[in-house]
């Protein structure tokens, strides 16, 4: 193996965590309130404008403007549960209204940012130095990503197992009814949940911001790719979402080194139809 | 002549009367784009309103109808008003294809797949430069529309003729097909798609129908824009079409076809009245789309008629000014015999056996009770034997077909047709929409009879009505025609799925605990509709737990325990097995007092 190549499989892992963060959002929402949310990917640009904001204008270190990320990723979530989710989920056409309210919220968070920090992209340092294995270079903000995404992974996979939280939450996923019979506040439980997802969705942004670089337009571009990954993977499966992110950023990074990146996009694109036709339930999916 | 005819005839001369009468160009420029975005959001409500599917890639149709028109007239040199026909082919060809993707699918599959579709339609017309010039445009010119001098029209009247001319056929199209079975499948499959494959609906297939229809409209919708915007460019299939698709029937509502003619004309005039808004001007959409979904969901039209007495007029319109004499049913004629044969049928859910080598038949003519206690495995021979649940072992035939592995919609035409055990209707219809549903298989009309409304439909649509108010009288509900079925006592809805069911014309019919939750009264008049249907010789399967009034009425009984046959026999002749009292009552060995009771 050609080390460009290697090169290119080490970048698309570390881009492949990030996207794995943001499918994972998307795709805890789905499992728990059976939604999606399609303003997504603005919670995830906003993350990224943030880590911009933070370390050009407020001079924040990234390590501090990180978990501030996060932290504005779920604020703009309970904002979207409040306004855009919660109030239409008990209507018997909720979950298509809820495709469109979010729909809405998103554009309306897009176009806020476009009208007053405009359409241009900027560049976020992230952390500094790079290493060398065997001629492969790996940069210290890429192998950061590698390893607050696994830790939060793990950390995530903790909270689902370990707390009540998280035993609540797998209750709902696998049914609602049963949950609420024996006494979970499945409302609360699921605005959590989506308020949670939204977090960890404005933590990817941040992580990606300084290899991709901020601009408004990020929100579109990483939703679709989000969709991809988790239709993919299985609507609700959050390990094959992960597996699938992998995969998608590999995958793309690779195509990289032969073609135009926006074809590597539209052949990405292309394996995501391909799957639903053959194997509608995901990759990982299992037939029921 | 028939409507369609009449009202195609008026809305072409209403057309005609105003692309004559206006002569400002901007107000003819207005009633063009609104016409276009009429049409395109006619498409996005065959598939939003009648299935339920939010599309957020519709400008993928759009975008391919211009484009096709554009590089026929710039590519072969074609004139564009002979090719405009020809692009509603590809919108139709890729709604075909989205349809098939997304059948299976819940609706959040067909957004997400269609957002993406738009998305590589974007790039490739991005990227395709020699073929598309890319970002730069394709400048289409056309040719002036022929013999519109000899009218006196100019360019633009001569355009918004054309328009209208799409328009007006699209639209009563679209109101007969509505009318139609086909129409009424749709809705079906929106509401309660187990119940809609039950009743002989192949889901699929009407989906994938419904999608490209769809998707055709956008597609001609697409290629009515070309003299419009002259430059064809990429972002012709960006989210901002999609969207604007989306909230023209939203706000203009999705239950009538009104809604999406409304919306279409408003976003016409709105991007001019909202230009003092600058670049916020989506934003102003946004918000717009949020309110309305929050607020005002049933669009602007949908609210004027639940304020006005429209909404009334309507139904009773649509339920036609007198019903015709309904027709007694007459059950399908004896075919072979036995009706079903169940051969060592099993089904394992992962470790657990819910059915397992389960052998019996049913024969034809006769009622046969299935009992056990919960969790025997009655449900699940039930969903088997309906093509539900595919087996794990065995082979299930009915009148000597093999039925295993069939799609439920295929056993259901075989005659094989199932209730359920929860109630299953289509609860915001009403009681006879319900039964016109149901009886969707009796004297069917082809698509193209549906859509041109012809006169052989129009009597086939009545002797269906027939048929439908014949079931319903079995059950004794007619007089609840007018109810939303959804509104109907739980005794009441359980009788409507009966009914819907004989609608399907079964030779055999499969009930799931139809006595569940009826009264003494309830249940037995239930019984006496049972007993009336052997009498006509139709054959019956019944789970039930109300062994009292099954007891009385079957001529046989196959008793299922964890999954396992442990009798079949006459009613008095099982009750007094151990094995069967065993499975009742544990390790008791006197015979149980209600089964002795039953039986007597």
């Amino acid at each position: 193996m050609s080390e460009a190549l290697l090169q290119q499989i080490v970048n698309g892992l570390s881009v492949g965590f990030g996207y794995a963060l943001i499918a994972l959002g998307l795709t805890l929402a789905f499992g728990v309130l059976h939604v999606i949310n399609f303003g997504h990917g603005e919670v995830v640009m906003l993350g990224a404008l943030t880590v911009v904001i933070a370390t050009t204008k407020l001079g924040l270190p990234y390590l501090i403007a990180l978990p501030l990320a996060a932290l504005v990723g779920a604020l703009v979530g309970w904002v979207f549960n409040r306004l855009a989710v919660a109030p239409l989920l008990p209507r018997e056409s909720g979950r298509t209204d809820i495709l469109l309210t979010t729909f809405a919220m998103g554009v309306l968070a897009y176009q806020v940012v476009l009208s007053i920090w405009g359409p241009a992209p900027a560049r976020v340092d992230g952390l500094q130095g790079r290493f060398e294995l065997g001629g492969v270079a790996l940069t210290a903000q890429r192998l950061f990503i590698i390893g607050a995404s696994i830790a939060t992974l793990l950390a995530l996979e903790q909270l689902a197992r370990r707390t009540r939280f998280g035993v609540e939450l797998r209750a709902v996923a696998q049914s609602e009814h049963a949950a609420r019979v024996v006494g979970i506040d499945v409302k609360s439980l699921g605005s959590r949940a989506f308020i949670l997802a939204a977090g960890i969705a404005g933590f990817g942004g941040g992580l990606l911001a300084p290899i991709t670089s901020y601009s408004p337009a990020l929100g579109q571009a990483v939703l679709i790719k989000a969709f991809v990954i988790v239709v993919m993977g299985g609507l609700g499966s959050a390990l094959g979402a992960v597996v699938c992110a992998l995969g998608i950023g590999v995958i793309e990074a690779m195509l990289g080194l032969y073609v135009d990146e926006s074809v590597a996009t539209g052949c990405v694109y292309g394996l995501m139809l391909l799957t639903l036709l053959l194997r509608p339930q995901g990759l990982l999916g299992s037939r029921t | 002549m028939t409507r369609s005819v009449r009202d195609l005839l008026l809305g072409l001369l209403l057309v005609a009367i105003v692309a004559t009468v206006l002569r400002s160009a901007y107000w003819l420029d207005v009633a063009a784009y609104a016409g276009v975005l009429a049409v395109f959001a006619l498409g996005v409500a065959v598939a939003f309103g009648q299935l339920g599917y939010v599309s957020f890639g519709h400008a993928a149709f759009l975008g391919l109808g211009a484009y096709t028109a554009g590089l026929l007239v710039t590519a072969l040199g074609w004139n564009y008003w002979a090719v405009l026909p020809l692009c509603v082919i590809p919108g139709l060809l890729l709604g075909a294809l989205l349809g098939v993707i997304s059948a299976r699918l819940s609706g959040a599959y067909f957004a997400i797949a269609t957002l993406v579709v738009a998305e590589m339609l974007l790039l490739l017309a991005s990227h395709w430069v020699e073929l598309t010039h890319g970002p730069m445009g394709l400048m289409v010119s056309v040719s002036p529309v022929p013999g519109a001098q000899a009218i006196g029209w100019n360019a633009q009247q001569a355009y918004l003729a054309v328009v209208g001319a799409a328009l007006v056929p699209a639209f009563v199209l679209l109101r007969n097909l509505r009318a139609s079975a086909t129409g009424r499948c749709w809705d079906a499959i929106r509401e309660a798609p187990a119940l809609a494959e039950s009743l002989g609906i192949a889901t699929a297939q009407a989906r994938v129908l419904n999608i490209a229809l769809s998707g055709g409209l956008a597609a001609l919708a697409g290629g009515l824009l070309v003299p419009k915007v002259f430059v064809l460019s990429p972002a012709l299939f960006g989210v901002t079409n999609s969207a604007t698709g989306i909230l023209a029937v939203i706000l203009g509502g999705k239950a009538t076809l009104f809604g999406p003619l409304l919306g279409g004309a408003l976003f016409a005039a709105l991007p001019e009245a909202l230009r003092f808004l600058g670049e916020l001007n989506f934003a102003a959409f946004a918000l717009m789309l949020l309110i309305a979904v929050r607020v005002l969901p049933d669009g602007i039209v949908g609210w004027l008629m639940k304020r006005t007495a429209l909404q009334r007029r309507f139904a009773r319109r649509a339920a036609g000014d007198a019903l015709p004499p309904a027709t007694p049913l007459v059950a399908r004629a004896h075919r072979a015999d036995p009706a079903l044969q169940v051969r060592q049928v099993s089904r394992h859910f992962k470790g657990l056996k819910a059915v397992e080598d389960v052998s019996f038949e049913v024969r034809s003519g006769e009622i046969v009770g299935l009992i056990g206690p919960n969790g025997a495995g009655k449900t699940t021979l039930l969903s088997m034997l309906s093509g539900f649940l595919p087996t794990t072992h065995g082979s299930i035939q009915a009148f000597g077909q093999d039925i295993a592995g069939l799609a439920p919609h295929r056993v259901a035409r075989g005659g094989v047709v199932r209730s359920f055990q929860q109630t299953a209707v289509c609860a915001s219809q009403t009681v006879l929409v319900n039964m016109r549903i149901a009886a969707h298989l009796h004297r069917p009309v082809g698509f193209f009879g549906a859509l041109v409304g012809t006169t052989a439909a129009r009597l086939r649509e009545r002797e269906r009505l027939a048929h439908a108010l014949g079931c319903l009288q079995e059950v004794g509900l007619v007089d609840r025609l007018d109810a939303l079925a959804g509104s109907l006592p739980y005794g009441e809805q359980k009788l409507l799925g009966v009914a819907m069911a004989l609608a399907a014309e079964p030779a055999v019919l499969l009930l799931d605990e139809p006595a569940a939750g009826l009264n003494h009264t309830e249940a037995t008049r239930l019984a006496g509709v049972l007993r009336e249907l052997r009498a006509k010789g139709m054959t019956l399967v019944v789970v039930d737990h109300n062994l009292k009034m099954l007891m009385s009425l079957v001529d046989r009984v196959v008793v299922l325990h964890h999954g396992v046959k442990i009798a079949d026999g006459a009613p008095h002749e099982v009750t007094t097995r151990t094995e069967v009292v065993q499975a009742y009552l544990g390790q008791a060995a006197a015979p149980a007092e209600e089964m002795a009771e039953a039986s007597a």
